[in-house]
């Protein structure tokens, strides 16, 4: 093949991997969407905090999958937490005051990251063979591969779930209609909280498989969550499938548009991206139509 | 078993609820009958803890349950069956009746099988969702979709069920269909709260009825007698 065209599709692929990641972060904006009704925009925060998290747990001498495990346990924490004070408040209250709220909460998390952690990017140590695996030409790193296998399987995990455990259907109950599925004795408020922890390990989860490739520090957090929040719009709040086609695409055209055009038009594709779907077709192109009830 | 002193709910400014007292005994039926927008369903919601009580007080099985969250009213058995059905579209037959039972049922374990007695014995009852029980419960018809509900409610083997308004917007011949079901559920000894707006239905239902007039009871006595009494037969039966 054209060596021209092996370099941009070995641009898209890694891109795409990458991509796995945004799709997972979005993932967890779509979970706490659909019970709560509301979403944290300091989820590029959470991911943050779980890949320092993570690199702090392994710095102590745990193993791998522990310290992963320990971040996503600390992504939980914290997604439960800015639900209980940010949100939970300002819903109850019938006003929009949790979309500053959980901003806030993001950037106080940023401040903590920096002095606890200081303001230099870390690598994120891994298990994984050194070296990398060429498909036809186009060479895939193990940890760009973790992140594919990763959000993958989370994602595949919580939607198992949802549909084949009581508590998963007692979520998807609350998300469909609170006060009916508070007639059931279920506690909606639990079933929200629930989800928010859920989206904060998810978040924790996607933070220690990028940290790997991207390496850790506090800046990372802020675009992360514009990137996350352009795919879940753009695949809509309610279409898992479509936040892996949305969330590829996004990490291919980044890729190759910093390629292409040079570095500093890599964040372009995610803001046309949401500026178009947010002019066109507000309820995502896989979603479906929303019906305001008046 | 369920009475109500005195109770005052409503939203935002003025209450729909001002200050009923109904008591349901043991094993009967009660209706409560008046028009659209008389405060028959707030009644149920404050009730049930769906709208906390503004002012007045719910004891159910002696117990006080004023303000105590939906959930928990429901946990004692005190089981509203919502207007409008509310029954979860995206979710399969099977599913809605099995969040019936939710409290009682394990969160991981083998669940359908725990619950298979009480599914059996719903769809006994209404066999048209037996045949469609892994169908989305949204696409049924609103009939289909009243029936469920009652059957959800059924399966958290209640101990007091509040229907609120099962006749509304169904044709006759289904509100023919639910009604029976409803005096059959009476016959094996269910205590029933019926909130109507037909009253000639409910009244011939219920062994004691209330007569609810913009937020307030207007009257109240044996359905028998209620139904013979020309204020009713002028305003509700004519």
């Amino acid at each position: 093949m054209d060596a021209k065209y092996l370099a941009l599709a070995q641009m898209a692929v890694g891109g795409g991997l990458m991509g796995m990641a945004y799709a997972l972060v979005a993932y967890g904006f779509q979970l706490t969407h659909a019970a709560g009704k509301a979403v944290n925009f300091g989820q590029g925060e959470l991911v943050m905090l779980g890949a320092f998290a993570g690199i702090s747990l392994s710095g102590i001498g745990l193993p791998y999958w522990l310290s992963v495990s320990g971040a996503m346990v600390v992504g939980a924490l914290l997604g439960w937490f800015v639900e209980r004070i940010a949100v939970r408040l300002a819903l109850q209250q019938r006003n929009e005051g949790w979309i500053l709220l959980t901003i806030i909460v993001g950037l106080f998390c940023v401040s903590l990251v920096e002095n606890i952690w200081g303001r230099e990017d870390r690598p994120f140590p891994t298990p994984w063979p050194a070296g990398a695996l060429d498909f036809f030409g186009i060479s895939v790193t193990w940890p760009e591969l973790a992140i594919a296998a990763g959000a993958l399987s989370i994602m595949t995990l919580v939607e198992l779930a949802k549909r084949y455990t009581m508590v998963g259907i007692a979520v998807q109950a609350v998300s469909a209609d609170p006060d009916a599925a508070e007639l059931c004795g279920i506690r909606s408020r639990s079933a929200i909280s629930l989800s928010w922890a859920v989206s904060g390990a998810a978040a924790a989860f996607a933070g220690t498989v990028i940290g790997p490739v991207t390496t850790v520090g506090p800046t990372m957090a802020a675009a992360l969550t514009l990137k996350a929040f352009s795919v879940a719009v753009v695949a809509g709040l309610d279409s898992g499938f479509g936040l892996v086609i949305a969330g590829v695409a996004l990490g291919a055209a980044e890729n190759l548009s910093g390629y292409l055009l040079g570095s500093g038009w890599r964040e372009a594709p995610g803001l046309i991206l949401l500026i178009l779907a947010l002019a066109l077709r507000p309820q995502g192109i896989f979603g479906k139509k929303i019906i305001r009830k008046v | 078993m369920l009475r109500a002193e005195n109770l005052r709910a409503g939203y935002g400014g003025g209450d729909a609820v001002r200050g009923i007292s109904i008591e349901v005994a043991e094993g009967s039926c009660v209706a409560l009958v008046g028009a659209n927008g008389a405060g028959k369903s707030t009644l149920a919601k404050a009730l049930c803890g769906l709208v906390t009580p503004r002012g007045g007080k719910v004891f159910f099985c002696d117990k006080e349950i004023t303000g105590l969250p939906a959930s928990d009213v429901a946990r004692r058995g005190l089981c509203l069956c919502p207007e409008g059905r509310r029954v979860f579209g995206p979710l399969s037959v099977e599913e809605n009746l099995l969040l019936g039972a939710y409290p009682r049922l394990s969160s991981f374990g083998p669940f359908r099988r725990a619950a298979s007695g009480d599914l059996q014995r719903i769809y006994a009852m209404f066999p048209r969702l037996g045949e469609r029980r892994m169908q989305q419960a949204g696409s049924l018809s609103g009939g289909e979709q009243q029936m469920l509900a009652i059957g959800r409610v059924l399966m958290a083997r209640p101990r007091l069920v509040v229907l609120d308004e099962p006749s509304m917007g169904l044709a006759p011949v289904v509100v023919k269909e639910v009604f029976e079901a409803i005096r059959s559920l009476h016959a094996s000894g269910m205590t029933i709260l019926l909130s109507e707006q037909f009253a000639k239905i409910a009244l011939a239902l219920s062994d004691h009825a209330y007569i609810i007039e913009r937020g307030s009871v207007v009257l109240e006595g044996a359905s028998k007698g209620l139904a013979k009494n020309p204020a009713v037969v002028a305003a509700y039966l004519g």
